[in-house]
């Protein structure tokens, strides 16, 4: 007794401190989370925005230029190194450099310095020193950039146009040429056009002047595009931020994806969790309907549904595992001794591919959908099923005209949160499907216009490929960290909207209960 | 009117021959599916047994042989060797190639462990809080928000800690010891603050929200230790802590190591526990929590002697939940283990993981072959410890349930 109202007294303001660490424990998993959502975003967004040049002069009379990136304190505490992203790989084979900050003497922001985006090779940084029109007319000094910059903009409007003819023109001509022979000449004044918009683009080149004296000469169309940072204003600035991040959305990776954009990406994950959720929905749905509706709710059935409750928690590269011994090697091995005896030596459906994929990923969301909708298909009165019957309908039409349309929220939950976790699995895509780089998107011109069996490029996969597998890290982590940024999103999105229907769902049912 | 009755019957013959044809579809449609998806357990074992059962063209496998105590046990082989996994190595003949499981479970269960050593302090400490303590509007955000938190995609997840903190942990040792440290102090020290604050402030900062407004105090209290740790480090470690480590109680530092495994784990497994955690504390019956407080007893007395207990089982199947998720998980040990298959208890060593070394390597095994064969028995010992666990679990919540409905008639 005296030990407990001693206790009492000596508690009489708080908790104790087992309850400031329980707390604390809430804060430092919301702190968690948070920085690893600011480090992507920062980092992620951070990476498109034009930083400015550098132009160093060391020590030892030597220069360069280059964006600062980061510094790195020496080992014992000999000062600091900084790495600068200086391009011109094809000159020193590097495009880094670390210089220890006690060397440098001086750091300016000249306005001069261009920061060419190219096609092979990656950045250049330099001084212009000339540009050489096609016509072989040569502009030096000022008069220069102000050329470079509208050549630039007409190849960029060139491109566009030949784009264009080629989409809209000569590839439903060439559709077309089959039945009616018609369509012969004016798909030959198409070509003729077309020669004349690469006519119009060849030629041309730059030269730039590096900052260690060296000179590069760049022919036109491998330039993506040219930028003075140091002259940019924050207004120009926040355009080219604009225009990196669509150009990183629409384009596809250059340079073993260390450069470029994620579309192929983007459009496999999407067309792959599509065709997953059309596979997943009416089985899924079906299985619940059988579960809850249908079977006889005894022991067996109580089992087989913590079984299948089970099947969620099991790891989902077991699924992969599955998926690669009886979709490809199985079913797709014997497909390829049916069908395509032709061309068996190299594998058609034998290997990973979309459709294999798609239906790994439904498996290994099909319990998803099926706890999610037999929770919803539970929550409904039984009165509902009885009065549905007792005014005589049978068990199909009540199932489709009262209980379904009643679980459609639930159901949709079950969908979205498949897909949610669909678009984030990575480990069984490696075994049935994923390619690092697909030269072909799975959708196209040639029928049967989407091709199951190809091979196709995931946002997931992108990430663990260009920061794992990748000859320069260092060069892919921006895009890195711009891809799983995007991933995060997508799926905050899908989980965001998952939860707001179950909570719609919640408020309109709550009343609603089993008996 | 006269002629109504045929038509009515013949009618209701067709809606119940639909019906009846519907609901055999139902039927063949569900324990079609449900059979899919057990087949997966059944595959598994199938394409194992060859390992075991010699036929024609391949010996059997001792089950010593997988646990690496084979012929040359006896011998005072290193036990680094004569564990080993090299089973795509080119053997001179006569040699037994090295198929030991044991540094693969040894690296999974290592890796669970530390996940789970992080995973649920954290996990169980925030479920009691949101359960006692916390504002009812905050506990309703909170859900959804770590919910978010689980859906984070374990390639990310792994991304940052493979390529981000591992990097930084490697430069940051007494940094990351300093951390260490110095957290639960400061949460104690912003306790005993808020006591000696004036009321109006005390008032503000409401131990229901303190969830949200330690966010901040501990983004302060990490910096501080970050500041602090070169002092730490010059008067507890001589100076360096690395070598300290290497040289005082001779440990290796690998860049990616299961400490850095186990903190990315922690983060991706801690939701799930904490859900679980959280139904099982708040489905206690009011009248147990509100007798002990009627009683005189503090909230966190009534947590700790009576809330507590009665959850245990709920609290013991979460954390069973947490370590089949945390046993599986592949991106994850992937991307920040360093992937070396070693057997060690230092927990700044690499590791490598069953999950991971078929992610890696069931690609290049052509299918039927050893390889192949091994790999899809380790997919099918994740499969079947996986499966045994979530079953445990959820026999204990059922009979947990059970418990609450007779003890306070439901929540």
């Amino acid at each position: 007794m005296r030990e407990a109202s001693s206790r009492r007294l000596r508690l009489p303001r708080g908790e104790g401190a087992g309850a400031w660490l329980c707390a604390g424990s809430v804060a430092l998993s919301l702190l968690a989370l948070l920085a690893l959502l600011a480090l992507l975003t920062v980092r992620g967004l951070g990476h498109f925005w034009p930083s400015p040049v550098e132009l160093v002069v060391l020590e030892d009379g030597r220069q360069l230029a280059g964006e600062r990136i980061r510094e790195v304190p020496l080992a014992r505490g000999d000062g600091v190194e900084r790495l600068y992203r200086t391009g011109n790989r094809d000159l020193d084979g590097d495009r880094w450099a670390w210089v220890r900050v006690a060397a440098i003497e001086a750091v300016s922001h000249p306005v001069d310095l261009v920061v060419l985006e190219r096609r092979r090779w990656g950045q250049a940084i330099g001084r212009l020193a000339a540009f050489q029109a096609a016509s072989g007319e040569r502009i030096e000094g000022e008069a220069a950039w102000a050329a470079l910059e509208a050549r630039l903009d007409e190849l960029t409007a060139l491109r566009d146009a030949r784009d264009r003819l080629r989409e809209e023109v000569i590839l439903p001509l060439a559709a077309r040429r089959g039945d009616e022979g018609l369509a012969d000449g004016e798909l030959t004044a198409a070509h003729g056009r077309l020669r004349e918009l690469q006519a119009a683009m060849a030629g041309g080149r730059l030269i730039l002047d590096t900052a260690d004296g060296d000179s590069l000469s760049v022919p036109l169309e491998q330039v993506l595009g040219a930028r003075r940072p140091n002259a940019m204003s924050t207004l120009d600035r926040l355009a080219a931020w604009g225009e990196g991040v669509w150009r990183f959305l629409s384009e596809g990776p250059r340079a073993a994806n260390t450069a470029g954009g994620v579309w192929p990406a983007i459009f496999g994950t999407v067309l792959m969790v599509m065709l997953m959720s059309i596979l997943v929905t009416p089985f899924g749905v079906l299985a619940a309907i059988y579960l809850n509706e249908v079977a006889h709710q005894g022991r067996l059935t109580r089992l087989v549904r913590i079984a299948v409750r089970n099947l969620a928690g099991v790891p989902s590269i077991v699924y992969g595992v599955f998926g690669l011994g009886v979709f490809v090697y199985g079913i797709g091995g014997r497909l390829d001794r049916w069908f395509f005896e032709a061309s068996l030596p190299s594998p058609t459906f034998g290997t990973g591919g979309l459709l294999w994929a798609s239906l790994t990923l439904a498996l290994l969301t099909l319990p998803v959908v099926i706890v999610a909708t037999e929770e919803g298909l539970a929550r409904i009165p039984d009165q509902q099923r009885e009065g549905a019957l007792a005014l005589g309908a049978t068990r199909l039409e009540m199932l489709s005209q009262v209980v379904l349309p009643m679980a459609a929220p639930a159901m949709l939950t079950g969908v979205i949160l498949a897909v949610a976790r669909a678009a984030g699995e990575v480990a069984p895509l490696m075994l049935v499907g994923v390619a690092k780089l697909a030269p072909q998107v799975p959708v196209d011109g040639d029928f049967p216009f989407l091709h199951l069996e190809r091979k196709f490029m995931h946002l997931g996969y992108h990430i663990f490929d260009a920061a794992f597998h990748g000859g320069d890290v260092q060069a892919a982590m921006p895009l890195v960290y711009a891809t799983a940024l995007l991933l995060v999103l997508v799926i905050l999105v899908l989980n965001l909207t998952a939860i707001f229907l179950r909570h719609h769902l919640s408020t309109r049912h709550g009343a609603l209960t089993r008996r | 009117m006269l002629d109504s009755p045929p038509p009515t019957a013949v009618r209701r013959r067709l809606r119940q021959g639909r019906d009846r044809l519907a609901t055999a579809l139902i039927t063949a449609g569900g324990i079609g599916v449900i059979a899919a998806l057990l087949a997966i357990g059944i595959f598994l074992a199938v394409e194992v047994v060859p390992l075991f059962w010699p036929t024609g063209d391949s010996s059997a496998i001792s089950p010593e042989a997988l646990w690496g105590v084979g012929e040359d046990a006896g011998e005072a082989a290193d036990e680094a060797i004569r564990h080993r996994w090299a089973p795509t190595a080119s053997l001179a003949p006569g040699e037994t190639p090295r198929i030991s499981l044991a540094p693969l479970a040894w690296g999974t269960l290592e890796a669970a462990a530390w996940a789970l050593a992080i995973a649920v302090p954290l996990a169980l400490g925030a479920a009691a809080h949101s359960s006692l303590f916390m504002s009812r509007r905050l506990r309703s955000r909170l859900k959804p928000t770590l919910e978010l938190m689980e859906a984070l995609p374990g390639v990310v997840v792994g991304f940052v800690a493979g390529l981000v903190l591992a990097p930084w942990v490697e430069r940051h040792l007494a940094e990351v010891v300093a951390c260490l440290v110095l957290l639960v102090p400061g949460l104690l020290l912003a306790g005993g603050l808020r006591s000696w604050l004036p009321a109006p402030w005390r008032e503000a900062l409401p131990l229901g929200w303190a969830g949200l407004w330690l966010v901040p105090w501990l983004a302060l209290v990490l910096a501080a230790s970050v500041w602090l740790a070169p002092w730490l480090e010059a008067v507890a470690f001589d100076g360096d802590l690395r070598r300290f480590l290497e040289l005082r109680l001779g440990l290796d530092i690998a860049v990616r190591n299961a400490l850095i495994v186990g903190a990315a784990m922690g983060f991706a497994v801690m939701p799930s526990v904490y859900a679980l955690a959280e139904d099982a504390l708040s489905g206690v019956p009011a009248s147990l929590a509100e007798g002990a407080q009627a009683l005189g007893a503090t909230r966190w007395q009534t947590l700790w002697r009576v809330v507590l207990p009665a959850a245990s089982p709920g609290i013991f199947s979460a954390v069973m939940i947490g370590a089949g998720r945390a046993v599986g998980e592949t991106m994850i040990v992937l991307m920040a283990s360093g992937n070396a298959a070693l057997m060690t208890l230092n927990p700044l060593d690499g590791l490598r993981s069953l999950a991971a070394t078929i992610a890696i390597e069931l690609p290049e095994a052509g299918p039927g072959g050893m390889h192949y064969q091994l790999l899809l028995l380790a997919a099918l010992a994740l499969f079947v410890f996986t499966f045994l666990v979530n079953t445990l679990a959820e026999l204990v919540r059922t009979r947990l349930r059970r418990r609450y409905q007779r003890l306070g008639g439901g929540s």
